[in-house]
């Protein structure tokens, strides 16, 4: 039994692994790729917004701030350097990480000065001021009018295929740094801090430095997202790369599937996203997935406050502490590990 | 118990092309057109006129035999006016619903994405409402751009008309919504007109996103200048008009790119306010373009209202329904690639009168587009005289 | 230039009103529950729309039209206290976030549906009417708009330093537990503000909806400049969100024209930025130690 328990979770994922990377073949309709692009678009950013809002417990509602800065970058950084379609713009993913990561810092550093409830005023306010600065901006980004990207010459059935792979790149990058944020000593800081700010800094966290660097990390990410996009919809707008929605999407994700958990935002994404593209599809884009987004936050912020990975985990430890001897945790979170938002498990 | 399963396997296999090859329009079958509109958000007035040119035209087709004989379904999904999603939509009409045809959406803002999505698949995009210049620089030979004259000639005649006046107005003043289909329009009045020598004393682009236009309209107002020209959609065309009337601002002229065009949706908010206004049109329910009149009398007669209820954007829609069936008749086909041939040569009639297109798609040598203003609470053509119902009101007469 | 910065310093003051009363309500919610009501203005939209029903359909004046619209917002924030925000027990301040940003897009796809994106503006006869002001002209709504707002205001402090519910809701916004300990109901006391937020958003939507053209989205920018008016105005302080709302708007139709009028809503930023580095409280705000 023991063995299976610590088998069971890498074949798992050996298996989650070989479906993603075969997707293309197994499932090659154009439509299909597009919506697995958006998903492993929102499983990446989904991720990378709980480095922030889930291991601190810091709230951010601005996150597409960063999404539309690493856009922007990427379409500049394309037009200014005249690269052409085919792969290339593809190399200036990690610039659009760096620059959104450079601008993250001293917004981190000021949103950062208060505590909770204004960090989430502040976070709100940054993406406003972005979008307004994008289409202000006008010799720049183009404004309102938009900036081009240029478009590559691939067939419609290959089209989106490129575009998946490279979601899924920096999904699995995202997660592989959660993955090692949570296993270190800084993560055990940021979830130090989202206990018990004060009693973190009494033992010694120096939590605006950890509050900062996750911060910057989880912008730097969104921000590598951000550019991809943009060369997949070949075109950025301010009001559509930097969309309040996209923002409230990632999180809304992250706390379905679980917020602070590493598999949480993954699952929270894998269910919303397709579902959302479905419905905006079938019965128009905006009216009816806003009631959706709205009811499936509402329920589970009311009824399953802690997301599904964590409530699932409670309840297959009670099965596996019933059904054989208990088993001490490691670093993954059991009842040991308060559950997000300060929950107390029961 | 595997060959069981083959056998099942091979039955669904052969089902699936069943269904397959019975999508494929066979003689006389049925067929879809898709088209992304903007149902809701910002463009969702424009975007349900679009729709009602549409239905209009299939079910005229339909009354008529069909497009070569194919009984003509529409599919409409909705955009709501986002560019990610009007993407999303033609990939999906295209290989998932798998229409046979694709028709425009609303603006250039969103056809411009959408026109590198349908390029893709190799289908023929001819399209009501994206002329600005951002939608030919692709070089799509795909796209086919189903009005008069390419957008930033649009306030052409206009600004012919003001250098005809005697006096001639000495000071305009500009201001544009940073946008592909008005900006364009603007600027190149203002070379016009700059080059002519008549001052400008403003000149202002604004984001498309409304905030609020008070600013700019106040500023405007200020100018105090003879001639106002703006680059506006519906809302903002609205709110520039209600501040120069509290602030009873009245220059000798104004004209807005879109706005007054949309019928009801732009007198019911002014009132006996909109004399005098201007428009740049290509259509106007009284001109005697081709099949122009049963047009409207159908317009009337499924959905209500009065001819000058009509919005342009329906008149756009209905021509490009004109365009394909004639580019069909011409090419016998109502494949993609032979209809992209087609209409690539040869004259259309529509009821914008006739065009033709050029290898980027923008429409080449038709009738231009033409000044329309409000007279009585109807827009009417005013300018040129070749074509003008009344001579055009100068000045505008003041606000009420 | 001189007059026209006159006209705007003006027209600042008078938009400033009707955003002082929006941002009381946020402010007053903020200091009785510690909630921050993300979907305040897709209430204040919302009564926008309850205001063009009402003036549409029964041709209701909207600013007598309010005698129906703030009792029925009132109630609806009672209910939506009730089911939405009473439930949190835990960690409120985050959570509730997430709640009221989740009621505002429920809000926004509802009017949308109902309503389709349409702009829609209330037609009434004084948004074109003006009346000449130091050699500029006023257009008549924004002096109404103002007029109503004061007024509200006015009742607003009356019933807080005047009566003894007032008193009970000042001594939970002071310390919710020990207002709790004297005997006040803090959690009916919280429904009744947050009905009261509810009726304020009523109001201002109203003038919201003369003064400018709104769709179900309109919400975003509402609030993002809401938020920020009690940030500078010191959280749960009324005082101050009434003297933000006037720095802020006057400062904004100001630098709209010395500077440009895209350029303006910057001034919400910078001063959110300068704020925070200098008095992270705001201008009347208590630093509080907030529980994260």
């Amino acid at each position: 039994m023991n063995a299976a328990r610590r088998f069971a979770p890498r074949v798992a994922l050996l298996l989650v692994a070989i479906v993603a990377i075969l997707l293309p073949v197994l499932e090659p309709n154009p439509a299909s790729i597009n919506v697995a692009v958006f998903t492993m678009m929102y499983v990446g950013l989904a991720s990378a917004w709980n480095i922030m809002g889930g291991y601190t417990g810091y709230i951010s509602l601005g996150h597409a701030g960063f999404f539309g800065l690493g856009a922007y970058t990427l379409g500049l950084g394309v037009a200014h350097l005249g690269i052409g379609p085919g792969y290339g713009p593809f190399a200036l993913v990690p610039l659009a990480g760096l620059l959104t990561g450079l601008f993250a810092l001293p917004i981190g550093w000021i949103a950062l000065r208060t505590r909770a409830a204004t960090f989430v005023i502040v976070t709100i306010a940054v993406m406003f001021m972005l979008q307004l600065a994008a289409m202000n901006l006008i010799g720049l980004t183009g404004g309102t009018g938009g900036l081009s990207l240029p478009v590559p010459r691939w067939s419609g059935d290959f089209y989106n295929t490129p575009f998946y792979y490279a979601m899924l790149i920096l999904a699995s990058l995202t997660i592989a740094v959660s993955w090692w944020i949570r296993r270190s000593k800084f993560g055990l800081g940021l979830l130090a801090i989202r206990d018990d700010e004060d009693k973190a800094m009494a033992v010694g966290v120096p939590t605006r430095q950890f509050k900062l660097a996750a911060f910057v990390i989880s912008a730097a990410l969104v921000g590598m997202i951000g550019g991809v996009y943009a060369y997949y919809v070949t075109y950025v707008y301010p009001e559509f790369v930097i969309d309040p929605l996209t923002g409230i999407s990632m999180v809304l994700m992250a706390f379905l599937g679980g917020l602070g958990t590493l598999t949480g935002p993954v699952l929270g994404a894998l269910l919303v996203e397709p579902a959302q593209l479905s419905l905006a599809y079938n019965f128009g884009a905006s009216r009816l997935y806003l009631v959706f987004y709205s009811g499936v936050f509402l329920v589970v912020i009311l009824l399953l406050p802690r997301g599904i990975v964590p409530s699932v985990r409670d309840l297959t430890i009670g099965w596996w502490t019933r059904g054989g001897p208990g088993r001490a945790a490691g670093p993954s979170p059991g009842p040991s590990t308060p559950a997000p938002g300060n929950v107390v498990a029961p | 118990m595997r060959r069981p399963l083959l056998t099942l396997f091979a039955a669904f296999g052969l089902i699936l092309t069943a269904c397959g090859s019975s999508s494929s329009p066979t003689q006389a079958g049925p067929i879809t057109i898709g088209v992304s509109l903007s149902l809701t958000g910002d463009f969702s007035s424009d975007g349900k006129a679009l729709q009602q040119g549409y239905d209009l035209w299939a079910a005229d087709v339909n009354a008529r035999g069909g497009l070569l004989g194919h009984h003509v379904n529409m599919k409409y999904v909705d955009d709501a006016s986002s560019v990610q999603q009007v993407q999303t939509n033609y990939q999906n009409l295209i290989t998932v619903d798998r229409v046979n045809l694709v028709f425009g959406p609303f603006s250039s803002k969103l056809t411009i994405p959408a026109s590198t999505v349908v390029d893709r698949y190799s289908y023929a995009f001819p399209e009501p409402a994206g002329g600005g210049p951002d939608v030919f620089k692709r070089g799509l030979r795909s796209i086919f751009f189903v009005q008069p004259a390419a957008v930033e000639d649009n306030l052409v005649s206009y600004t012919k008309w003001i250098l005809s006046l005697s006096p001639r107005p000495a000071t305009v003043a500009y201001a544009t919504e940073d946008d592909p289909f008005t900006q364009p329009q603007v600027d190149k009045a203002k070379a016009l007109l700059d080059a002519a020598g008549v001052t400008s004393v403003y000149y202002k682009t604004y984001s498309s996103e409304p905030i609020d236009w008070t600013p700019y309209a106040q500023a405007v107002a200020h100018s105090q200048a003879d001639v106002v020209i703006l680059g506006t959609q519906l809302p903002d065309a609205l709110a520039f008009v209600k501040y120069f009337i509290s602030h009873q601002y009245n220059p000798k002229t104004i004209i807005e790119t879109t706005g007054p065009d949309q019928g009801a949706d732009f007198s019911g908010k002014l009132g006996a306010n909109t004399e005098g206004i201007m428009v740049p049109a290509g259509w106007t329910a009284a001109a005697t373009a081709y099949g122009n009149d049963t047009f409207v009398s159908k317009f009337i007669a499924k959905f209500g209202g009065k001819a000058s209820d009509i919005s342009a954007d329906a008149a756009e829609a209905y021509s490009v329904g004109q365009v394909v069936d004639q580019a069909a008749s011409k090419a016998n086909s109502i494949e993609n690639a032979k209809l992209i041939d087609a209409l690539h040569s040869g004259t259309y009639n529509t009821v914008q009168g006739p065009m033709s297109f050029d290898s980027t798609g923008k429409p080449q040598g038709g009738v231009g587009v033409y000044i329309e203003q409000w007279q009585g609470g109807e827009p009417v053509f005013a300018y040129p005289s070749s074509v003008a119902k009344k001579p055009p009101e100068y000045p505008k007469p003041a606000w009420h | 230039m001189a007059s026209q910065l006159l006209q705007a310093a003006v027209l600042g003051v008078l938009t400033g009103g009707v955003y002082a009363l929006m941002a009381s309500g946020l402010t007053l919610i903020f200091g009785v529950m510690r909630i921050i009501n993300v979907g305040q203005g897709a209430l204040v939209i919302l009564g926008a729309y309850l205001s063009f029903v009402l003036f549409n359909t029964w041709h209701i004046d909207p600013f007598l039209g309010l005698l129906v619209t703030m009792p029925a917002m009132f109630l609806i924030g009672v209910v939506l206290e009730l089911v939405f925000i009473r439930p949190l027990k835990t960690d409120r301040e985050s959570l509730s976030v997430l709640v009221t940003y989740a009621l505002a897009l429920g809000i926004e796809g509802v009017l949308g549906f109902v309503f389709t994106a349409n702009y829609r503006e209330l037609s009434v006869w004084y948004d074109t009417a003006s009346v000449p002001l130091f050699g500029f002209r006023i257009t008549l709504v924004y002096v109404f708009g103002f007029a109503l707002c004061l007024a509200i205001l006015g009742a607003l402090f009356l019933v807080l330093y005047r009566t003894t519910f007032g008193a009970a809701i000042r001594a939970t916004m002071l310390n919710r537990t020990a207002a709790q300990l004297i005997g006040i109901d803090v959690e009916g006391v919280s429904a009744v503000a947050f009905g009261i937020g509810m009726a304020t958003a009523a109001a201002g939507g109203a003038v919201f909806g003369i003064t400018t053209a709104f769709n179900p989205n309109s919400h975003y920018d509402l609030i993002s400049r809401l938020l920020t008016v009690i940030v500078l105005g010191g959280l749960g302080s009324l005082r101050g969100a009434v003297v933000a709302a006037l720095i802020m708007l006057v400062t904004q139709d100001v630098a709209s024209v010395i500077i440009a009028p895209e350029w303006s809503a910057f001034v919400f930023f910078v001063i959110l930025v300068a704020v925070l580095l200098v008095r992270p409280q705001g201008l009347y705000g208590v630093r509080v130690r907030e529980r994260i």
